[in-house]
């Protein structure tokens, strides 16, 4: 009973203290205020008037004061960035018949290859502790026996993800092919001549001085980096859209050789897609869903180890395949720790920030004895959208940033239902927020992504509009079953 | 001639996922007919002006569709505790072959012979790994002058040629309809419900001691060559044949007529018997019959529910007929649902026996299909089969019987017999007089190049 209510009296003060110092201004600034307004009311208006002639107003300085005035406005709006506005955006939902249930791919892994039995047991048992359902896709060139993945293919499954997701934003957004003045096109592995930006240039007969950027080889968090570019070109060019394109192509990536490190892609990535319209346009202000606030990009690439982390290579039998070394959590847990730092003035609350300072000066200065202060990011986000790279990757950003379950739910369920889908992982996760009607105006949301190199970006959005319930996208039809709980290890 | 390339190999899987757990029970008459397997072929002509590969690429879609409502069909064969089947739906999928044939179906079927035929249905044996054996194999051949054919396999062990045909048409609603209007039921096992007064009852022996004699009597499968023939009987000739067995029984005058299948049956019983030279009586033979009108089930019935039955050949000369077709319809009115229930139990009770090789017994294996309706599975509006052909497998030592329902413009007594012997015996009973008497048109025969 005593610590219950030490532990309520605690938080009180706790809630006290981030109030006080997050609202500081306004404490100074009341009492100033109030002793002007009760120093002017005291006064009679002839002294008002006394006091108002004294100050002898001549038309130079009423002039040369406005004209600084108005300058000093002029600055500050010119110097502003441009606000980017993310209008809509649209995910890619694979047709059903693509669906790789467990039991299939284990059989499949089986069949490809027969003299290794002991690395298809080490896949099952990924399978089993990976976090994915029964429902996710993969395009249907891994299901041939032998898997037969050719340029045809993966160009057949790029067209597939690429217009449709693309033909769902145009429609939503009731965007015209000839207004769309930058194209980024990002997908890691596959990158054909032409390229794919030049392929949905052709199939939408996009205007001949449109910008357009293919961004290939950069991994998972590649499209937070289009967005990036897709920002900074938007800074340039004023009254301009950008479409920001970003998938994965699965068809090529299956492995058929026997190292370990190199198997983990064929049991967490799947196919997957995602297309977002950014605009700059003051028009489309109103209309628009979120309005990207920050954009934090790190790379530990200098570090050779995090360099060599997630590398493709050929194994010893000359198979292509990437790996993945055993450092990755350590890895991903510094590069956002980086990420963090620098985020972290620029999105949490100045109760946290004094917090985390203080801890620092008691560790490093006092050199008292301090676990070092983590800080609370729930107070500077509504919402988390953590790249659904694995289930340990999700365990471990949920530990270290000290989120709850519900905070990284919608990882977790997109993990489920879709798989790893590499960049546009982040945007199913979103929709899945969306979906389950928890975006409300002036909701904060922290896009997280990490890839090879090795990177960790974050994007920060603000909602504008509260988004109602039913939402379009690939959740329509089965978000009335989530969350589900995902047991520790499959019966497969 | 038509010449075959297979073009790939891949799994499909149903567009739902099966509840993780669920497990379908084999019935004891599923377990009799493990070693055996099932290959149909459906023949269809296509529109013309489509493109090869655009059929294989829809069917691709809608057979997803239709195995969500079959998880036991994507499932695996796994042990349990008592060493029994049993099939665990894990949604692993059905292993789908596509290929490509030069000419067209029409081409195709005047030429076509049983060799070649089973070209058109993949199949593999299982394998070591159990757990990874597909129990069910669809091929899908497109024509490259027009025309489909779709070859479906599966083991007897889940299901018979009845069950097949339903999947075949589930499948097929599915291509045109949309949906499935007859979702399938899935029993967990056959009806058992014994009448009252059973403690007395004397078990009828006569079908559990042809069951008790194959399980002893069996002869490992031989390698002789068999050649399939298929005749097709249209109205008239069966009504000739009918005539022709229909017996005069001695106190009144009305004659008798036995039904199609009895009048084929013993048609051809008393052919083949002259055939394989037995002068002195004819050879013995079982007769298979679907039970599910007997033991009253649900067309939608999922599994095995064909009966064998031996018919003893001693008696009479080769020359009747009608006291053959009589003595076939003798033993069919003996099976009755109590006879079946008995049978179902002596099988559950020895249960931990060798399977049932229906092959290896000694006998002649006369099969009723009369009642399957392959015809009315149209994938598109307007395109129904032009033939269907049915293969059980491994052949019996003494040859098969296959009597199948004709196309319906035949009329509705039309019936195709599909009869597999050596290949001596069945260049001889396409020159028997009886045989020849009814001039049945030849549908597949010998390969003429």
């Amino acid at each position: 009973m005593a610590s219950l209510s030490n532990s309520v009296k605690l938080k009180y003060i706790k809630l006290g203290y981030q109030y006080l110092v997050n609202h500081i201004l306004t404490f100074f600034l009341i009492p100033i205020l109030m002793g002007f307004l009760i120093k002017i009311l005291s006064l009679g208006p002839d002294q008002i008037y006394e006091i108002g002639s004294s100050l002898h107003f001549d038309l130079l300085q009423f002039l040369g004061s406005s004209l600084m005035i108005i300058f000093l406005a002029t600055v500050y709006f010119m110097s502003k960035p441009r606000s980017v506005y993310l209008v809509d955006y649209a995910c890619f939902k694979p047709p059903a018949s693509y669906r790789v249930p467990h039991a299939t791919l284990v059989k499949h892994l089986r069949l490809s290859n027969k003299d290794n039995p002991e690395i298809v047991e080490f896949q099952r048992r990924i399978l089993q502790r990976s976090g994915l359902g029964d429902e996710t896709c993969l395009a249907p060139a891994n299901l041939y026996i032998p898997p037969t993945p050719s340029l045809e293919a993966s160009r057949a499954e790029a067209e597939l993800i690429l217009f449709s997701v693309i033909d769902d934003l145009l429609k939503k957004t009731g965007t015209k092919t000839k207004d769309i003045d930058i194209l980024i096109v990002n997908c890691s592995i596959v990158s054909p001549t032409p390229s794919l930006s030049a392929m949905v240039i052709n199939k939408y007969k996009l205007r001949s001085n449109i910008k357009s950027f293919n961004l290939s080889g950069m991994g998972c968090s590649a499209s937070l980096i289009s967005i990036d570019l897709a920002r900074e070109l938007l800074q340039v060019h004023p009254n301009s859209c950008a479409i920001v394109v970003s998938t994965e192509i699965t068809t090529p990536n299956y492995y058929s050789g026997n190292e370990r490190s190199m198997v983990l892609i064929n049991c967490l990535f799947r196919m997957g897609g995602a297309a977002i319209l950014l605009s700059n346009k003051k028009a489309d202000r109103s209309r628009s869903k979120y309005q990207l606030l920050h954009l934090v990009r790190t790379h530990k690439g200098a570090d050779d180890k995090a360099y060599r982390c997630i590398h493709e290579q050929e194994d010893t039998q000359g198979i292509q395949g990437v790996s993945l070394s055993k450092d990755l959590m350590l890895i991903a847990g510094e590069a956002l720790k980086s990420n963090i730092t620098t985020i972290g003035p620029l999105v949490l609350p100045a109760s946290e920030q004094l917090n985390f300072l203080f801890t620092l000066i008691g560790q490093k200065i006092l050199k008292l004895k301090w676990k070092p202060y983590i800080p609370d990011f729930k107070q500077a986000f509504e919402h988390f959208c953590i790249h659904a790279g694995g289930r340990g990757v999700i365990d471990e950003l949920q530990k270290k940033l000290q989120l709850s379950a519900k905070d990284v739910e919608a990882s977790r369920m997109t993990l489920h239902r879709f798989g790893n889908t590499s960049s546009s992982s982040i945007w199913y996760e979103m929709n899945y927020i969306e979906s389950k009607g928890r975006m409300k105006k002036g909701d904060r949301i922290w896009q997280i992504a990490f890839g090879s190199g090795f990177k960790c970006n974050s994007a920060v959005w603000k909602c504008n509009r509260t988004i109602t319930t039913p939402t379009d996208g690939p959740w329509l039809d089965c978000i009335g079953r989530y969350p589900v709980s995902i047991s520790q290890v499959l019966d497969l | 001639m038509a010449e075959i390339s297979y073009i790939c190999k891949r799994t499909v899987v149903s567009t739902k996922p099966v509840q993780p757990g669920k497990t379908h029970p084999l019935s004891a008459l599923d377990r009799a007919m493990d070693h055996n397997r099932v290959r149909i072929v459906y023949y269809y002509r296509t529109p013309p002006g489509r493109e090869v590969g655009e059929v294989t690429k829809r069917l691709r879609e809608t057979i997803s569709e239709m195995l969500t409502s079959f998880p036991m069909v994507t499932g695996r064969l796994q042990r349990n505790e008592e060493g029994q089947w049993v099939v665990k739906c894990n949604d692993a999928g059905v292993r789908m072959v596509e290929a490509r044939a030069k000419g067209s179906v029409g081409e195709w079927l005047k030429s076509v012979d049983r060799e070649k035929e089973l070209k058109l249905v993949h199949w593999e044996d299982m394998f070591h790994k159990i757990y990874f054996w597909s129990t069910f194999y669809v091929q899908l051949t497109e024509f490259e002058e027009g025309g489909l054919a779709i070859g479906f396999s599966c083991t007897h062990l889940l299901a018979d040629p009845i069950c097949a045909t339903m999947i075949i048409k589930a499948w097929a609603d599915t291509s045109l309809l949309g949906e499935m209007p007859n979702p399938p039921l899935f029993h967990s096992s056959l009806p058992l419900i014994r009448p009252v007064n059973s403690i007395n009852h004397n078990p009828y022996t006569h079908l559990i001691n042809h069951y008790k004699s194959s399980l002893d009597n069996s002869t490992p499968v031989t390698n002789t060559k068999y050649t399939t023939i298929a005749l097709l009987f249209t109205n008239p000739m069966v009504q000739a044949c009918m005539e022709m067995a229909r017996t005069h029984p001695e106190a009144h005058g009305t004659p008798i007529f036995p039904s199609p299948f009895e009048a084929l049956a013993g048609l051809f019983w008393t052919c083949i018997s002259n055939v394989k030279g037995w002068r002195e009586g004819l050879i013995n033979m079982s007769i298979c019959l679907d039970m599910r009108k007997v033991l009253g089930l649900d067309e939608g019935f999922f599994g095995n529910c064909m009966v064998y039955n031996a018919v003893r050949g001693g008696d009479f000369n080769r020359h009747e007929i009608s006291k053959a077709a009589m003595a076939i319809r003798g033993v069919m009115e003996k099976m009755d649902s109590e006879e079946i229930m008995d049978l179902i139990q002596w099988l559950e009770c020895d249960s931990n026996r060798s399977s049932v090789l229906m092959g290896g017994c000694e006998h002649l294996i006369c099969t009723n299909l009369e009642d399957v309706e392959p015809y009315s599975a149209k994938f598109e509006e307007g395109y129904a089969p032009v033939r269907v052909s049915y293969h059980i497998e491994p052949v019996s030592t003494k040859g098969q019987v296959l009597i199948l329902p004709a196309p319906p413009e035949e009329g509705p007594l039309s019936r195709v017999v599909m009869v597999t012997l050596p290949e001596n015996e069945a260049v001889k009973l396409c020159k028997d007089v009886r045989v020849l008497s009814f001039s049945p048109t030849i549908l597949m025969g010998f390969n003429k190049n």
